[in-house]
């Protein structure tokens, strides 16, 4: 946490930087269990996207809340949910999103076939959009993700016993994959609800340049 | 009662208003007729007519008061003298003789306008300077008319002048209404509807099971359609699908668009929608019918704002309408703001496409009581049951699934009263931080609900 507290806190913007996920043809994952924090998150990575056309999340539960994106910055006609429970319907659906949006955020439901994934991929590629992929279960196939971002933990803020409310909370992400070059980087994200949310690059593993 | 008067009887002083003894005192070779609002509404069809040759479009108020959109037409006919001179003459022709035009900014200004014309049209140059002039009765609210007077505004001059917050506060929506109008903001002209036989249909024997035969025959159908709408000016918003198959099945979908369907476009649409029944073995046995529907005709178009890029606008437009078609108009949805004190209630929902409706609670209100950002990423549909432990008034263990997770951190209750009038009990919501996330949730007539989780 000392490094933490030394590291220079740097906007939303600068995350592709820190960690160049968010990009036209790449997939980022999402990986971690419930409540790790991780929708708010994917959310609020849309909202660079969500610049330069309408976003898409594909919602296997159908509990999405949009406040929380456009907390985090995507304007409110900018974002579409397709709500999609039938598993048999999830890769098509997700398919035709990516042929016209610039990103999609879409929950994988459980089970999901790898050689699907991997065509889903393939297409966010060719059609350079980004696709997020947040699995609702286990794991995504290795290789698949251009960078995966792990949920090691959360802390909350503002509630003590009985007293206070949740401001805010302090999430701590492993990277891996070929975004950051092979090796691992730990993050750490600060989220107060207010503005989009902060990235505190933690640990020395990266790089001098991207280090913000 | 007199409702409506020619203008010869005009001449001999009769006016609408007028008891009929009145109006006979004063001239008594007067005719009067019973009204009959279905033959005056078939009379003035052929002066509806007449005028709709010229320019398309045009909105019937009323049996003998038209609105004629002219933006267009102004320019086509080389400006507004000669346009309305040719809508005069095309009116008198159409048996319309003595008929009063005005030419404004909307139909509001326009109507008052042609009121006040006498025996030739009145183009308004300057409709805002018209209005101010006109007292505040030609508004049609009596009531307001009567407490604005009170007050010292006479004239929709002195009405536009005040603040629309606080006519707004004093009279409510018709008092807005009121001060747009007076202000010379007025809505633009809605276009009578079409006839209701413009539907199209194929019948194929043998039914067809290839897609591409039915692709074909939806190209032509949607230029059939096309075609059809063509010559009353309308483009529809919204198409309906039907097919059906052999044994009298029928699938229908609607597809909706911001921007009016061309021929291509509804070829597109259908060739999709078939596509997605045929794959889900939608139409057995074949599709034997075709039918295609315009629902909707208005003219409502839609702009692109500066820096919206028209391609890749239609490459999304595409997208989305293509996961429309597999998982219906009701799944693809889009959201706005709206007042509300839990989450779920902040959110106003509607159908990608389709232009929504105006928040039914005001999301600038401040909502005293409602939960603190930042919100929950998940609410789900309906508030699940949660089984909590309790220690005093504290909680202190959840149950996630199978396990039960200690409550490290917890904040609350947030008392919602609830609708009480509708029978909704009060509740209270907990915010609880355990070791496997955060969530929100409400405790009802004793029984706990999940409302949310924090992920």
């Amino acid at each position: 946490m000392a490094e933490a507290a030394r590291a220079e806190v740097v906007a939303l913007e600068a995350f592709p930087r820190v960690v160049p996920g968010v990009e036209p043809g790449r997939v980022l994952g999402l990986v971690g269990p419930p409540g790790s924090g991780l929708t708010r998150l994917g959310l609020a990575l849309l909202a660079g996207p969500a610049r330069r056309g309408p976003v898409a999340v594909v919602d296997v539960r159908g509990w999405l809340c949009p406040p929380a994106a456009w907390e985090a910055g995507v304007a409110p006609e900018r974002l579409v949910v397709v709500r999609c429970p039938e598993r048999s319907l999830w890769g098509r659906v997700t398919a035709a999103l990516l042929e016209g949006l610039p990103a999609v955020y879409a929950e994988v439901p459980a089970g999901a076939d790898e050689a699907l994934l991997r065509r889903l991929g393939a297409l966010a590629r060719a059609r350079r959009s980004a696709l997020l992929l947040r699995p609702l279960r286990g794991a995504l196939p290795s290789g698949l993700a251009h960078l995966n971002l792990m949920g090691e933990a959360v802390r909350w803020e503002g509630a003590g016993s009985g007293h206070g409310r949740i401001t805010g909370r302090r999430l701590t992400l492993r990277a891996a994959g070929r975004g950051v070059g092979g090796s691992e980087q730990v993050l750490e994200v600060l989220d107060d609800g207010s503005d989009a949310l902060r990235v505190v690059p933690r640990l020395a593993a990266a790089p001098a340049g991207r280090a913000v | 009662m007199v409702l409506a008067v020619n203008g010869l009887a005009a001449a001999a002083g009769v006016a609408a208003g007028m008891r009929r003894r009145q109006a006979e005192a004063l001239c008594p070779a007067v005719v009067t007729l019973a009204a009959d609002p279905a033959a005056d509404a078939a009379a003035f069809e052929v002066v509806a007519t007449a005028v709709e040759d010229l320019v398309p479009r045009v909105e019937v108020a009323d049996p003998g008061l038209l609105f004629v959109p002219v933006s267009g037409a102004v320019g086509y006919y080389g400006g507004e003298v000669p346009l309305v001179a040719r809508v005069a003459a095309a009116v008198d022709e159409a048996g319309g003789q003595g008929g009063r035009l005005g030419l404004a900014d909307g139909p509001f200004a326009a109507r008052l306008a042609a009121a006040a014309a006498g025996d030739g049209p009145v183009v308004l140059a300057d409709t805002r300077a018209f209005l101010a002039s006109l007292d505040v009765a030609v508004l049609g609210r009596e009531e307001m008319a009567a407490t604005l007077r009170w007050l010292g505004v006479t004239t929709l001059g002195a009405l536009a002048a005040l603040p629309r917050e606080a006519v707004a506060s004093r009279f409510g929506l018709p008092g807005l209404e009121a001060h747009r109008l007076a202000a010379g903001e007025d809505r633009g002209v809605r276009p009578r509807s079409l006839p209701e036989d413009l539907a199209v249909e194929e019948r194929f024997d043998p039914p067809l099971r290839d897609l591409e035969q039915a692709a074909f025959a939806a190209r032509s159908l949607a230029h059939r359609l096309i075609e059809g709408l063509g010559p009353w000016g309308g483009a529809p918003h919204r198409v309906v699908v039907e097919a059906g198959s052999p044994s009298g099945e029928t699938r229908s979908r609607t597809w909706r668009s911001a921007d009016p369907f061309g021929e291509a476009e509804v070829a597109e649409r259908v060739r999709w929608q078939l596509r997605a029944w045929v794959e889900s073995g939608g139409v057995p046995g074949g599709l034997a019918v075709l039918r295609l529907a315009p629902a909707d005709r208005s003219d409502r178009g839609r702009q692109l704002s500066l820096g919206e890029d028209a391609a890749s606008e239609l490459e999304a437009t595409r997208a989305l309408a293509r996961a429309q078609a597999l998982v219906g108009p009701e799944a693809v949805l889009q959201a706005r703001p709206q007042g509300g004190r839990r989450p779920g209630e902040r959110v106003q929902w509607h159908r990608w496409g389709e232009p929504a409706a105006p928040p039914d609670r005001d999301p600038r209100a401040p909502w005293p009581g409602r939960l603190p950002g930042p919100s929950p990423a998940l609410v789900p549909p309906a508030p699940r049951p949660l089984e909590v432990e309790w220690d005093g008034g504290s909680p202190e263990r959840v149950r996630l699934g199978s396990r039960w997770e200690p409550v490290l951190a917890w904040a609350g209750p947030w008392r919602q009263t609830g609708r009480w009038w509708a029978g909704e009990g009060p509740a209270d919501c907990y915010q609880v931080v355990t070791s496997a996330g955060a969530l929100l949730f409400e405790v009802r007539d004793g029984s706990c609900y999940l409302a949310a989780v924090y992920d």
